[in-house]
């Protein structure tokens, strides 16, 4: 035991040495909170790709920002891009003043960090310190695929992060476009009609206005005619179009049919293709007047008023897509496949059967058939036009009665249960079907039913943000013994066949539909609580039509007599 | 105890030496709750242990902490096969880096490009490799045929490990030897695709002669290595590597065998192949159990799930008789998925409408199932010109699965375009959500020299963000693109790696 112990005393006081011997080494203290460097710095570093553009940004006096604090994004030119841009513009860094290596520079720099995970195949969401967007996409040549900026410049290198940013490697100078729309539009023989009818309208000069100081015109996107479409509509020259359209014999009026058409090719903002097809509508020039797009994904095409419009379909104009996206100075041109023309439309009435979209439709066991629960959806993304308040009992049930003696209209109808105490949906909001310009009356068609005999709920509508004048409630009936006349005065209708005091439709108010387009219906509880509100459709009806007929029946047909 | 004066001081001395003497190391360096090499590999029943070892790492991912944060290699598997593929869309608790993936803009730094599970399994597999024979001399009950029973199942798994690698990565490190120590670690360089796929050839037919045909119970038949499961990582292998011959003689060992066949189509259908699994239709499935669950509940389930099926998998791949509901593709609603709201089902359901309680997610995730090999089949048989045979054996999965007229397609069976068309599109229907989609379409695709490129960029035009496609169809010109790039934590690590071309 003793033996034993000494042995583990020597053992013990060899390891106090040896761990002593080993372990305190000097401690290294970090007094930066980064090792990364700054994108300047990092081009310093790499002198071998980057000593011209070094120079270029010393000339320009840049270095300091590009090393300070900050969120960048540059693309810089390699040094063999830097010289084959100097050799084609005969000039040394050295002859070049500080106001053209700013000019050169702002153009590949954007203040925000941008990697290639944020590139589409359209512009890069902020423009650059030129004032200009770059647009980007991805080039294939010889089996290599690599990114393209402004079809100028491949990405060579990507996402290099620096310190204050993101460095891209350009094997191109990038050149600043240097025409407006309008010079753009001018100098391409193929748009001589449409340029006459710019001029004549005074939109030329519009179009021509580089940084516009009202920002809602600063960029504006042309969807420009060439002259094969004017003759393809029998528009042989700019004479035929003028006598054609301009009704007021002076196409500057903003009330001649000319002026007009020329507003709708114009819409605010830069819009390139990838951002014209990523929303449905949008508005142009004309006031009150949009235009409709949409992406055939089959053919990859974009499509201009491309709609259906009373169950019929009316074939949209393309924009060619390897001619389009031209960036002007201040905007982009597109080149429009056949003539976009604005469609004349009186106001219809819009019979919206609620319970019909296009996610009920892809259920196949269900619509028509039987009910389907779309359940509570934080989200907002269960039905693409319909979105409610999220709460514990906040479904939207599709349901489907095959009941004679229900007359719902095609026998289905949406049960929303809602309450202003918040154990139900609160609010509802719909996207309405296209609605032509003009002024309606809204009802709203529903089967009146009480949860219990207890039970009342008032609720107001909201078109667009414009309040409805009238308040409503899925717990309260039309009146009994009234007559058609007079219901329809004190603003209530049976909107089926055979008539009931249940299946009844209440006139909310009218309102002023101010562009042909979709709209938004926003339906908020005023107070109380009801589980079972049957909202069966809801009607457009403009003001002068007769606002009792048609009446719907649940087979799905519409009567105009009984 | 009776302790003089003089020891006391000196132990005291001794406590404080071993308190303050060190910063780093111990006396003893031997781990407290784990059990080291030298201790270990003395008995047969260890190699045992250690070879479900390698199949339990296929479950879960080990646990989270002391640096390691992993997925389940399940997960990662279903991520491979089906993010870059048509048939899922990415739900409400989707990160950007899966966006990033489906809409072909993968970079270095997308955590989904971690290759970590597959090496992990690949390490345990050559741990065994390495060290199981050195037990024959340790324990004389250990048989010289046995051990080669053992070498056959973890080479496969090894083998299997590495394909999928080669299918995501194409060039990989291939480490042949284990890392136990910190002296094994290596910074390898990567290797060839096609070298990586002569050394899994390699494996398996090495192995193919020891495989058992059966381990005597039904778990271990369809959750262990069988010869079968190695014909059926051959067939699929040979295909990838346009050897159709070997792939055809490869598919036809496991048909021949007679141990295996389709379930019937019937009420029980799902419940049988799906949920309780291990059926006489599976060859090789990973065996999730109590208490291991698969990692489903939170990808597909939960009210933040990640994946939902794509609309178009309702519509076009498996479409609908509106005139009869009730006549229906067995595979379509309430199988691989729900047609109501697009919950991807196959790992979620009980039946065709009951789901599985959240932490009871034991849905095996299926390797290969003889449906499988019988598609290999005539994928085989389209590209040796047998269109025919092809074709009867397309008609055989789709009576089976009830497949409706409005998915039926009549190719002339010499045109092996029009052919291989119908089986890729009868493989989407029937692995539906199985992990083997873009491995899928890329084979079709890169086929005689990417003589079918257009396969990839159809697919754009389903898969990506509209504002996006014009890209995405760029970049699979790219014949670099079709694979991921290697993680930027594994090149940081590794000077001698190189990130695949295309992603420089």
């Amino acid at each position: 035991m003793r033996n034993t112990f000494h042995t583990l005393t020597v053992i013990g006081a060899a390891l106090v040495l040896l761990a002593y011997g080993s372990s305190c080494r000097k401690i290294q203290i970090v007094t930066s909170t980064t090792t990364d460097v700054n994108i300047y710095s990092y081009l310093q570093q790499h002198a071998d790709s980057f000593s011209q553009v070094t120079a270029l940004i010393d000339k320009a006096g840049y270095g300091a920002f590009l090393n300070a604090y900050g969120t960048y994004t540059f693309f810089a030119p390699g040094n063999s891009a830097v010289k084959s841009y100097l050799a084609s513009i005969n000039k040394t860094i050295d002859q070049l003043q500080a106001a053209d290596a700013q000019a050169i520079l702002k153009l590949h720099l954007i203040q925000d960090t941008l990697n290639t995970n944020t590139f589409t195949d359209g512009k890069l969401p902020i423009p650059t310190m030129y004032g200009q967007y770059l647009i980007t996409g991805v080039g294939n040549a010889h089996g290599t695929s690599l990114y393209t900026v402004n079809r100028q410049a491949d990405i060579t290198q990507p996402n290099i992060f620096c310190a204050n940013g993101i460095i891209h490697v350009l094997d191109a100078v990038l050149k600043p476009a240097t025409l407006s729309i309008a010079q753009f539009i001018a100098a391409d023989p193929k748009y001589t009609i449409f340029t006459q009818a710019l001029k004549e309208t005074g939109f030329y000069d519009s179009l021509n206005i580089v940084n516009n100081p009202d920002t809602n015109r600063t960029y504006l996107t042309l969807l420009a005619q060439p002259d094969q479409t004017f003759i393809d509509s029998g528009y042989a020259n700019y004479a035929a179009l003028k006598a054609r359209l301009s009704t007021t014999g002076n196409p500057r009026n903003p009330l001649d049919s000319l002026w007009l058409f020329v507003a709708y090719h114009i819409l605010p903002k830069a819009q390139y293709l990838a951002d014209i097809i990523s929303a449905q509508s949008h508005t142009t020039l004309a006031p009150l007047e949009v235009v409709t797009s949409s992406y055939v994904p089959a053919t990859q095409t974009a499509l201009i008023n491309d709609d259906i419009f009373n169950g019929v379909h009316e074939q949209g104009v393309v924009l060619d897509r390897n001619s389009s996206d031209n960036t002007a100075t201040n905007g982009v041109v597109h080149n429009a496949q056949a003539l976009i023309t604005m469609r004349v439309r009186v106001p219809t009435p819009v019979y919206w059967d609620v319970a019909d979209f296009p996610e009920i439709r892809k259920l196949p066991l269900y619509f028509r058939r039987q009910n389907y629960s779309f359940a509570a959806d934080p989200t907002h993304t269960n039905i693409k036009t319909i979105s409610w308040d999220a709460t514990s009992n906040g479904a939207v049930v599709y349901t489907y009665t095959s009941s004679p003696s229900q007359n719902y209209y095609w026998g289905d109808y949406l049960v929303i249960g809602m309450s202003s105490t918040g154990n139900r949906p609160a609010w509802l909001q719909l996207t309405t079907p296209l609605i032509v310009k003009g002024k309606y009356n809204v009802w709203i068609c529903y089967r009146t039913q009480k949860q219990s005999s207890s039970s009342n709920i008032q609720l107001q509508a909201t078109f667009d943000g414009q309040s409805l004048t009238r308040t409503f409630s899925f717990t309260t009936g039309m009146p009994s013994g009234l007559s058609e006349g007079d219901a329809e005065a004190l603003g209530w209708k049976a909107y089926t066949v055979p008539q009931s005091t249940n299946w009844c439709a209440r006139l909310l108010g009218s309102v002023d539909v101010a562009t042909t387009d979709v709209h938004t219906l926003y339906i908020q509880v005023l107070s109380g609580s009801n589980s079972t509100n049957n909202l069966d459709m809801i009607h457009f009806i403009p003001v002068n039509m007769n606002q009792v007929h048609p009446r719907f029946k649940n087979d799905g047909t519409l009567d105009y007599i009984n | 105890m009776n302790i003089g004066n003089g020891r006391l001081i000196r132990i005291v001395c001794l406590i404080g030496v071993l308190g303050t003497g060190s910063c780093k190391k111990w006396l003893d360096l031997k781990p407290q709750d784990g059990i080291v090499s030298t201790a270990f590999w003395k008995t047969k029943e260890e190699v045992a242990a250690e070879v479900i070892g390698c199949y339990s790492s296929l479950l879960a991912p080990p646990p989270s902490g002391n640096g390691s944060n992993d997925r389940s290699l399940t997960e990662y598997l279903f991520m491979w096969g089906e993010l870059r593929g048509d048939m899922i869309t990415l739900g409400p608790g989707a990160s950007s880096e899966e966006v990033d993936v489906t809409n072909v803009n993968t970079l270095p730094t997308n955590s989904i490009t971690r290759w970590t599970a597959a090496y992990r399994t690949i390490n345990y597999c050559n741990t065994v490799i390495d060290y199981a024979p050195g037990v024959l001399k340790q324990d004389p009950t250990f048989t010289q045929a046995s051990l080669n029973e053992y070498l056959a199942e973890v080479r496969s798994l090894r083998a299997l490990m590495y394909f999928y690698l080669v299918r995501v990565f194409g060039d990989v490190p291939l480490k042949l030897t284990s890392t136990t120590a910190d002296a094994d670690l290596q910074q390898l360089p990567k290797t060839a695709q096609k070298d990586v796929l002569a050394q899994i050839v390699k494996d398996l037919s090495e192995s193919e002669a020891n495989a058992v045909t059966t381990f005597g119970d039904k778990v271990s038949d369809k959750g262990r290595i069988t010869k079968y499961t190695i014909s059926s990582i051959q067939a699929d292998v040979y295909l990838w590597m346009d050897d159709y011959n070997d792939a055809l003689t490869a598919c036809n060992k496991v048909i021949n065998s007679g141990k295996f066949g389709l379930i019937q189509g019937n009420g029980n259908w799902f419940t049988t192949l799906f949920y309780l699994g291990n059926s006489n239709e599976g060859i090789f499935e990973f065996q999730y159990a109590a208490p291991v669950n698969n990692p489903f509940y939170l990808m597909l389930e939960s009210p933040s799930r990640r994946y939902l099926a794509s609309g178009y998998v309702s519509t076009d791949v498996y479409n609908f008789d509106s005139n009869n509901p009730l006549n229906a593709d067995i595979r379509g609603d309430g199988a691989s998925l729900l047609f109501g709201d697009g919950t991807i089902w196959k790992y979620v359901g009980i039946n065709s409408s009951t789901a599985l309680l959240q932490g009871s997610y034991y849905t095996h995730w299926f390797v290969y199932r003889y449906a499988d090999i019988l598609l290999m089949k005539a994928e085989a048989e389209a590209n040796l010109n047998n269109g025919a045979d092809a074709l009867s054996i397309i008609n055989i999965i789709r009576t089976r699965a009830n497949a409706l007229p409005a998915t039926a397609l009549t190719p002339d069976p010499t045109d092996v375009n029009a052919v291989s068309d119908y089986i890729l599109a009868e493989r989407a229907r029937e692995f539906a959500f199985e992990g083997k989609r873009w491995f899928d379409l890329l084979r079709f695709a890169k086929r005689n020299n990417y003589a079918r490129l257009d396969i990839l960029l159809d697919l754009v035009t389903r898969s990506v963000e509209s504002d996006r496609q014009q890209s995405a169809i760029a970049k699979y010109k790219d014949f670099n693109s079709h694979y991921l790039p290697i993680n930027a934590g594994e090149i940081n690590s590794d000077p001698s790696l190189k990130q695949n071309p295309f992603y420089n």
